[in-house]
């Protein structure tokens, strides 16, 4: 397997506005300084709660927002040193779906033209060309050729989603950013969406940077998993060990918090790990581990010393007690 | 004896401009003291509905009461006077809504919100109120309460806004609790801690709660019983386990295959095909007909009734028929 | 896919004029303006009368003379042949004045809303400096300073009253651009002037198009302020002119100001109706009743 992405220490950072008239300008470290690779053909699923710098991280691979520092090296060479009109041109090969089916198409452009302007603008083709292409990607994400001269507002959540997919695959891109596809989805349509997914990666050979909270769509979707938490990666594996063996504190307390079928009120179901609190502010995070307050095995030293990620079986853990 | 709440032939109407359209339908429900049910269905099923015409919080106009009875022990809410419905609001029957953030006012601090849910229904003075109320943040988990029921919702989590909205809902120990999606905003680790509080505070008070979900591994954690909704209709009802176990209704069926399951991967998911049609375009047949697999010519013909096929309540024909 | 929802393609210009239909205030505006706009066409191009000729005994009442129905002003001329002959350069004046308010309004917004930062500091300290300008007082400046000519009474007006279309448009943008379809946009490569002039103008047209419709009004009122204070266009015939001509002749006779005033007024009026409506009709909320 060839490495597709490899992201290298990449930090990003957000300056606040000033507090105060004089004040110092704030900075939050959203993502501080993440690593992983992504392999062709595999999906590497990101979780995390909401604010630890999922999208950000995944954002800045694909430079829709800058990073501080960092290297993204895809398909050998540093994405992050392209000037603007490169950049535009490897974007055919990085594409995204969002979270939002309602925000992510343009309510004022018919959906045929939504899935045609990335070959317009990148100047795919000649007209027809482009035309048969769009009939035949609405075809392969389940849409009717017929449904192609209507506006956003007149699909379903489900199929705007559809029709999100196939703009991205409009110009046959290599890496796919699933920005929690179907977090805004009924069940029963994120079934749907999740097959089609599925069968595209297999079919069409993609890679996948798959973000999610959840952690069954994770498992149904990605060969890789990494945690994260306050802006790091606390813990990262291939599927199998991730969900079967959680070396991190937060990945067990992840898994034991997802709701599941085997879980049953009726059978006297208690939670093992239980948190408590939220996650800590990212503009000041803690000198030690992110997660010492939270943390049911926490001692002095996670206080003082930051863990790092270091192989443990299978899996790469950033913990001082892990296990 | 008779149920705490009994929901009974409910029909409710809403006035749009595809004409009048019926948003629920002979729906019956009934919550016991200290019993979770869970209610469970796509959106626009008419999870929500049911709950605001307990609350009798419908939007009217554009809708309406059109039949059926809601008995609180007894006491028939469809046709009390708006007067006893505000004394039972927030006393007898409280709401935690999905979103923490925009059900509570901006411009109060938390505490203060409290208390005046507390004195609207209890003779006591402002600063007993904001005493119970800190006590009240206190129990549902909120850290160093006394300051935080001086802060304001925009400066709190997600998580510790639906504490707050908890703690206001449970101020008065309602008899009746209703948690539309309580944690459909919140992260899985504070969905748990919620979840947990919730069953606490059950345990504490002995109150019904109404939990309403798409999930059904909150089902599954939560309810002792479960309604499962389509299209404005309960089209199965039971015990917990014998809906997460023994699924009678094509629908239900679907929507515990569908879940991709923390315990295995890859394979493919199970499928809903299409989506739960508009109201408006219900017509006289089985409404998850054009997504069923097992419909034949009666399910196009005459709407299936809730009744016991064999294992519990099913609104389906190929169940009855012993087709599944 | 078995979607069984078949949807009827309505684009939302179309849904937002469906909306508009209905709304019975906004239809009466319509009328109202187009038989303003008609009689304003025909006087300017048909119309055979010479408003400024002297054709009968000053300060006739309306509907004593037969073929001067609505009177003559302090001079004895044709108050008729003023309001259908007025009534084009007043339009005119309003709708150019609009126009160069939405245009230095929309560019200028859009830019401080789109880059932000030092753009935006900068361009909003120059739009905060307009805003506080005595908006009358510095029309009258450059009014006077320059010859009175419609071209500049135009241009005088576009030029107070750009801010506030700025701001509303710099508020649209920066509201717009967070949005997950402009994102897309630049992950397809689009680059930023396609972005700002392609996708998130014309998301923000709505209020940008109400505003105009105001505007517009807004426009004829300050020219007729103008007039009235003997600072329009001498030369051009226009309700204003007649208006500030006879305004000192009001206690002996009303109607040479009363009916130009009507004339406004009724224009105004009409143009905020319209613009009401065309309100509620972009309003999604709204929409579903
Ligand atoms: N104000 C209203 N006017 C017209 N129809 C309404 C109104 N409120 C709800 N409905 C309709 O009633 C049905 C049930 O709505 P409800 O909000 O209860 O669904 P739900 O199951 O709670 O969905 P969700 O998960 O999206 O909240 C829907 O089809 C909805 O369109
Ligand atoms: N444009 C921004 N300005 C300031 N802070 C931001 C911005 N975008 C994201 N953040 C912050 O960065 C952190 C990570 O955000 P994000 O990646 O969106 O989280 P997630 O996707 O995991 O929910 C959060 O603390 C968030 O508030
Ligand atoms: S380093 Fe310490 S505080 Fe952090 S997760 Fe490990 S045990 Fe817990
Ligand atoms: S009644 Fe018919 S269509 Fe409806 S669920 Fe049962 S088998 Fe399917
Ligand atoms: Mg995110
Ligand atoms: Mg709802």
């Amino acid at each position: 397997m060839s490495v597709l992405l490899d992201v290298q220490d990449l930090t990003v950072q957000f300056t606040l506005p000033r507090q105060g008239l004089f004040g110092p300008r704030p900075v939050l470290e959203a993502v501080r300084q993440v690593s992983f690779r992504l392999e062709q053909g595999r999906a590497l699923g990101i979780v995390g709660e909401s604010g630890s710098g999922k999208t950000t991280a995944a954002m800045a691979t694909i430079r829709l927002v800058e990073a501080a520092s960092g290297k993204v090296i895809f398909q050998g060479e540093d994405l992050l040193q392209l000037d603007d009109a490169a950049m535009r041109q490897r974007r055919r090969d990085v594409q995204l779906i969002f979270q939002d089916p309602y925000s992510s198409l343009n309510p004022r452009a018919r959906v045929a033209d939504i899935v045609r302007e990335p070959m317009d603008l990148m100047e795919i083709g000649t007209p027809e060309e482009r035309r048969a292409r769009v009939t035949d990607l609405f075809r392969l994400v389940g849409l009717r050729p017929d449904q192609l001269s209507l506006f956003p507002h007149q699909f379903s959540g489900g199929q705007r989603q559809r029709i999100s997919i196939a703009r991205a695959l409009t110009t046959n891109p290599k890496l796919l950013v699933c920005d929690e596809p179907v977090s805004a989805l009924d069940v029963a349509i994120q079934a749907q969406i999740l097959n089609l997914l599925a069968r595209l990666k297999a079919e069409l050979g993609l890679s996948y940077l798959f973000i999610s909270h959840d952690l069954g769509v994770v498992r149904h979707v990605c060969d890789d998993v990494a945690v994260m938490y306050l802006g790091k990666i606390v813990e990262m594996a291939p599927r199998e060990a991730l969900f079967d063996t959680p070396q991190h504190p937060y990945t067990q307390a992840l898994l034991s918090a997802a709701p599941s079928l085997a879980r049953r009120k009726s059978r006297g179901y208690v939670r093992p790990v239980k948190i408590s609190g939220d996650p800590p502010s990212p503009i000041n995070p803690p000198k030690g581990c992110a997660f010492v307050e939270r943390c049911p095995k926490a001692q002095d030293i996670c206080r003082r010393v930051q863990p790092l990620l270091e192989s443990r079986g299978q899996n790469r853990v950033a913990c001082h007690f892990p296990g | 004896m008779s149920a705490l709440l009994e929901i009974e032939n409910l029909r409710v109407a809403f006035n749009t401009r595809h004409g009048e359209v019926t948003a629920l339908d002979s729906v019956s429900l009934t919550v016991n003291a200290g019993e979770t049910l869970g209610v469970v269905g796509e959106s626009g099923c008419g999870k929500s509905i049911t709950a605001l015409s307990v609350m009798g919080l419908i939007p009217s106009p554009p809708g309406r009461i059109a039949g059926g009875a809601i008995r609180l022990a007894g006491e028939d809410l469809t046709r009390v006077s708006e007067a006893r419905m505000r004394a039972l609001r927030g006393a007898e029957l409280a709401m935690i809504f999905q979103e923490p953030m925009t059900s509570l006012n901006p411009v109060f601090t938390v505490g203060d919100q409290i208390a005046e849910a507390i004195m609207l229904h209890q003779k006591v003075g402002h600063a007993q109120a904001f005493r119970d109320a800190v006590a009240l943040l206190d129990r549902v988990g909120i850290p160093s309460p006394d300051r935080r029921a001086r802060d304001y919702p925009h400066q709190l989590s997600g998580g510790m806004r639906q504490r707050v909205m908890i703690a206001m809902a449970v101020s008065c120990r309602p008899r009746v609790l209703i948690a539309d999606e309580p944690t459909t905003a919140l992260d899985v680790t504070v969905q748990a801690q919620i979840f947990d509080l919730l069953n606490e505070i059950q345990r504490d008070f002995g109150a019904a709660i109404i939990l309403i979900t798409h999930d059904m591994g909150a089902i599954s954690e939560m309810a002792d019983r479960v309604a499962v909704m389509y299209a404005g209709r309960v089209i199965e009802e039971a015990d917990a386990d014998d809906v997460l176990d023994h699924p009678q209704h094509p629908y239900t069926r679907g929507l515990i295959s569908c879940i991709p399951a923390l315990g295995k991967g890859d394979t493919e998911l199970r499928e809903i095909p299409g989506v739960v049609p508009p109201l408006h375009r219900l017509g006289a047949g089985c409404a998850f007909a054009e997504r069923c697999a097992h419909r034949n010519g009666r399910c196009d013909s005459g709407k299936p009734l809730l009744v016991n096929h064999g294992h519990h309540p099913a609104a389906c024909h190929a169940v009855q028929e012993g087709r599944i | 896919m078995t979607d069984a929802v078949a949807f009827k393609p309505e684009s939302p210009a179309r849904e937002a004029w469906r909306m508009f239909r209905r709304n019975i205030p906004a239809m009466i505006g319509v009328v109202v303006l187009s038989i303003i706009v008609l009689a304003t066409l025909w006087g300017t191009f048909f119309f055979a009368g010479n408003p400024y000729e002297i054709v009968w005994a000053p300060h006739e009442a309306p509907g004593v003379a037969p073929e001067f129905l609505l009177g003559t002003d302090y001079l004895g001329r044709d108050i008729f042949a003023g309001l259908v002959t007025g009534g084009g350069p007043t339009l005119a004046v309003g709708a150019a004045a609009a126009a160069i308010t939405m245009v230095i309004g929309i560019s200028l917004g859009a830019l401080a809303g789109f880059y932000g930062g030092w753009v935006d500091n900068l361009l909003m300290r120059i739009t905060e400096f307009f805003q506080v300008l005595p908006t009358l007082l510095f029309a009258m400046v450059l009014v006077t300073l320059f010859s009175p000519t419609l071209t500049t009474i135009a241009l005088a007006i576009g030029v107070v009253s750009w801010p506030q279309t700025a701001r509303l448009t710099r508020a649209e943008v920066m509201k717009i651009k967070e949005l997950e379809y402009v994102t897309a946009a630049r992950a397809i490569g689009a680059k930023n002037r396609r972005i700002i002039w392609q996708v998130i103008l014309p998301n923000a047209a709505p209020p940008l198009i109400v505003s105009a419709t105001l505007t517009i009004g807004v426009a004829i009122l300050f020219e007729a302020g103008l007039s009235f204070l003997g600072l329009g266009d001498p030369n051009t015939m226009s309700w204003g002119l007649m208006i500030g001509s006879n305004r000192a002749y009001i206690l002996d006779a009303w109607w040479p100001v009363t009916f130009p005033g009507l004339a406004i007024f009724l224009t105004v009026f009409s143009v905020s109706l319209i613009g009401d409506g065309l309100n509620d009709a972009f309003n999604p909320k709204l929409r579903e009743r």
